[in-house]
């Protein structure tokens, strides 16, 4: 992960600046020594599991939580020392929910926006009318202003209150996780809204999202928290990443550039229910994606699995690293060395269950099948998937047929992935 | 957001029904004095007619000397009460605010009570009632807020116990204050249950002044207190200086409340009613509201008032038994509703 850019130094068009804040409730500071910077029309995204501090930092942002140590500047201003209204033309924050106390209809709370323009007794000028219509046209909530908010549905509130957001016309937009209770169209719908007001109006956004996909895609920058503190701050391909899953969110996933936007896209596995473990080892030697659904199918099934020796990019060494498994690896089309085979030997010899898959087998990969053979030799049960035939995928010019047909002799074989029984 | 014609329909209306009540309340008693006659001494009092010939002189001395005086004084109390229900309500964003409920009324009635047991009710002049009853609602807002609010809001049920364990620790400060007044116990007794009698022009016109005061300010707050029932942060996110407002708004409540205390006693849930009412006609944004209830506050506490006198005539209730009778259901029917939104919404 790439370190915080501790280089951001005030600039002209920075239209929000925290720098080495820290804040919190009590104690424990929620947000520690965090710098961010966010240039006007640059939308940025704020990501970190539960509990990092993003709300924490929308909140010092806004005006409503005081940092107890640390630089706020807005606009080049600090919000702190500013009224309530002069502030609220700088800022202006989408919070989760809001339910009033009473019932106002949308068009009566999307005004309320208006609050830092109008005067006390504030009926709203025509330019206020104006613009509470715009801002609801660009949420497309503008058929909505006649019901009390009350009875809308969490998705439609959100975006009235959006549009009372939008109605303050500040310089920079926080928007804390402005994408629950959306569907899809209406998220697609809102992010748009967004980006369209930093490339037009150069309105600074910043959105806390949980959905990574959706921050790389839409973020110019992403900003990772983890336990108060700035952990990445980059373009999203720098701070989404697979080091980032793990480290921060404690997950295992696959970052790949997505096809067509060429963002980083994450990919997780299905959740699970964690199977107890049944203290037995299986090895797997697969190969070309052949092993893949064994390696699951085990893993699910409560074994600890080991795999190898599978190539580096091979599509079975990406599904062992994925489901964290024990694995011996060798860098791609090379030939197995010496030191690896060892390696894979030693955990075959701890294994209870060897199986074998029906991989295409060349001079890369032919040692697999002298552990193999050996294995089963000394005892250890081996399974044969033999889905394919051997004629099919001996890329050795008989050898492999040959040990093949030996293990065949040693081996139960089988003839599809749902007949390796694990009992 | 309802359309301002309707709005201007709504007033206009309230407006026709503070007069007819007003002149059907002076009309009753146990000598009727028909609205014609009424109005046309009236004129002539203002100088607008002669003097209609017909009309004996007992009943010019009932309508000015007793039936007039006590309708406008419900008047000027109910205004009061129901603008002082609507800042509350709107401070504690709770539809079950109002300043009998939540201990004001009692607070400013302590002071009040105080005033005239040790010091005598004329001593300092025509204002010592009302400074002394405003004092004493400030302090009991200020300590209610306080203890209602738990982190960033009031729930229906802190509110209430708050109310409940502050009007409960002050009326028995005030059993001990009446114990030390003797022969007044009886008039200051039956003041507490809320009574509109023996008020005279003088001091109803020391109190408009106060409640006219009370009123504006109420009317600056308004539009602050629409962006404070979404709640504090996001109101002061919007712009509002929310710290200031709430001052303001307890000030404002408190000094409605306790104009209403000095010049009759305790009456209860005509600040609770009023504003939840009107809320259902004219929409929830306070600047539409608070001239809405301050047409309507009137209406109900003149109609309660005439009630009271001629319910069980010629024995007068208070008329704070009749908005009890009134408004304790209403209470129960509103706290049975708002019980089900707090599940609807948990």
């Amino acid at each position: 992960m790439p370190a915080p850019d501790a280089a951001l130094a005030p600039r002209p068009d920075a239209a929000l600046v925290l720098e080495g804040v820290t804040a919190g409730y009590g104690g424990d500071p929620a947000v520690r020594d965090a710098t961010v910077v966010v240039r006007q029309g640059e939308v940025v995204g704020l990501v970190g599991p539960n509990g990092s501090g993003k709300t924490t930092l929308v909140r010092v942002a806004s005006r409503a939580l005081r940092p107890v140590a640390g630089r706020v500047a807005v606009a080049g201003e600090d919000p702190y020392r500013l009224s309530s209204k002069q502030a609220a033309r700088l800022v202006a924050v989408v919070p989760q929910d809001v339910v009033p106390a009473f019932s106002y209809t949308a068009l009566e709370v999307v005004m309320m926006g208006r609050t830092p323009y109008l005067s006390r007794w504030g009926g709203g000028a025509p330019r206020d009318w104006a613009r509470v219509r715009e801002a609801m046209v660009a949420t497309s909530v503008q058929h909505l202003a006649d019901r009390p908010v009350e009875e809308l549905s969490g998705g439609e509130r959100r975006r009235v209150i959006l549009a009372q957001a939008l109605a303050q016309d500040a310089q920079v937009l926080l928007l804390d996780e402005p994408t629950t209770h959306l569907d899809v169209r209406h998220v697609m719908d809102l992010l748009s809204v967004v980006r369209g007001l930093a490339e037009r109006e150069g309105t600074a956004v910043v959105a806390i999202l949980h959905d990574l996909n959706l921050a790389a895609v839409t973020c110019d920058r992403l900003i990772a928290l983890d336990r108060g503190r700035v952990v990445a701050d980059g373009p999203p391909e720098r701070v989404v990443t697979h080091d980032l899953l793990r480290a921060v969110y404690g997950v295992e996933g696959e970052v790949v550039p997505d096809h067509v936007t060429g963002r980083p896209s994450v990919h997780l596995g299905p959740p699970r229910a964690v199977p107890a473990p049944l203290g037995r080892r299986a090895h797997v030697i697969g190969g070309a994606g052949r092993g893949a659904p064994i390696l699951r199918r085990l893993s699910e099934a409560g074994f600890d699995v080991t795999a190898g020796v599978l190539h580096q990019t091979d599509s079975d060494a990406v599904v062992a690293e994925r489901l964290n498994l024990l694995r011996v690896t060798v860098p791609p089309f090379s030939e197995i060395d010496q030191a690896s085979e060892d390696e894979c030997r030693a955990m075959i010899r701890r294994a209870d269950l060897l199986v074998v898959c029906d991989a295409p087998y060349g001079p890369g990969n032919l040692a697999n099948l002298r552990l193999a053979v050996e294995a089963a030799r000394a005892g250890v049960r081996t399974i044969l998937l033999e889905q394919v035939p051997m004629a099919e995928r001996d890329f050795t010019g008989g050898r492999a047929s040959e040990l093949w047909n030996e293990l065949r002799e040693v081996a139960e074989v089988v003839g599809s992935y749902d007949q390796v029984t694990v009992g | 957001m309802i359309a301002p014609n309707r709005y201007r329909r709504t007033l206009l209306l309230l407006a026709g029904a503070l007069a007819a009540s007003f002149l059907i309340a002076v009309a009753v008693g146990a000598v009727w004095i028909s609205p014609w006659t009424s109005v046309r001494l009236i004129a002539w009092k203002l100088g607008i007619s002669a003097r209609p010939s017909s009309v004996p002189h007992s009943a010019e001395v009932i309508l000015f000397q007793l039936r007039l005086p006590r309708v406008a004084l419900a008047a000027v109390v109910g205004a009061a009460l129901a603008a002082s229900g609507t800042v509350f309500q709107g401070l504690f964003r709770n539809p079950l605010a109002d300043p009998a409920i939540i201990g004001v009324s009692s607070g400013a009635a302590l002071g009040a009570i105080a005033v005239i047991v040790f010091v005598g009710s004329g001593a300092l002049g025509a204002f010592a009632v009302p400074l002394a009853a405003f004092a004493g609602a400030l302090l009991t807002a200020f300590l209610v807020y306080r203890l209602a609010r738990i982190g960033p809001a009031v729930h229906v049920a802190t509110l209430l116990l708050a109310g409940i364990a502050v009007a409960a620790a002050i009326s028995s400060v005030m059993s001990l204050v009446m114990s030390f007044s003797g022969e007044q116990i009886r008039d200051i007794y039956a003041w507490l249950l809320g009574g509109l009698v023996g008020q005279g022009w003088q001091s109803i016109g020391a109190i408009v002044p106060l409640v006219a005061l009370g009123v504006l300010a109420a009317g600056l707050t308004a539009h602050d207190l629409n962006l404070l029932s979404l709640g504090e942060e996001r109101a002061a996110q919007l712009g509002v200086e929310v710290d200031r407002l709430k001052r303001r708004s307890i000030a404002v409540g408190a000094l409605l409340a306790a104009c209403a205390v000095s010049m009759a006693g305790v009456i209860g849930f005509v600040g609770l009613m009023t504003p939840h009412l009107l809320r259902l006609f004219v929409g929830a944004d306070h600047r539409r509201l608070l001239p809405a209830v301050l047409l309507a506050g009137p209406i109900l506490l003149i109609l309660a008032d005439l009630v009271a006198r001629t319910a069980l005539a010629p024995q007068e209730l208070p008329v704070g038994v009749v908005t009890a009778l009134l408004g304790a259901p209403f209470f129960l029917y509103l706290l049975r509703r708002e019980g089900r939104r707090a599940r609807a919404r948990a």
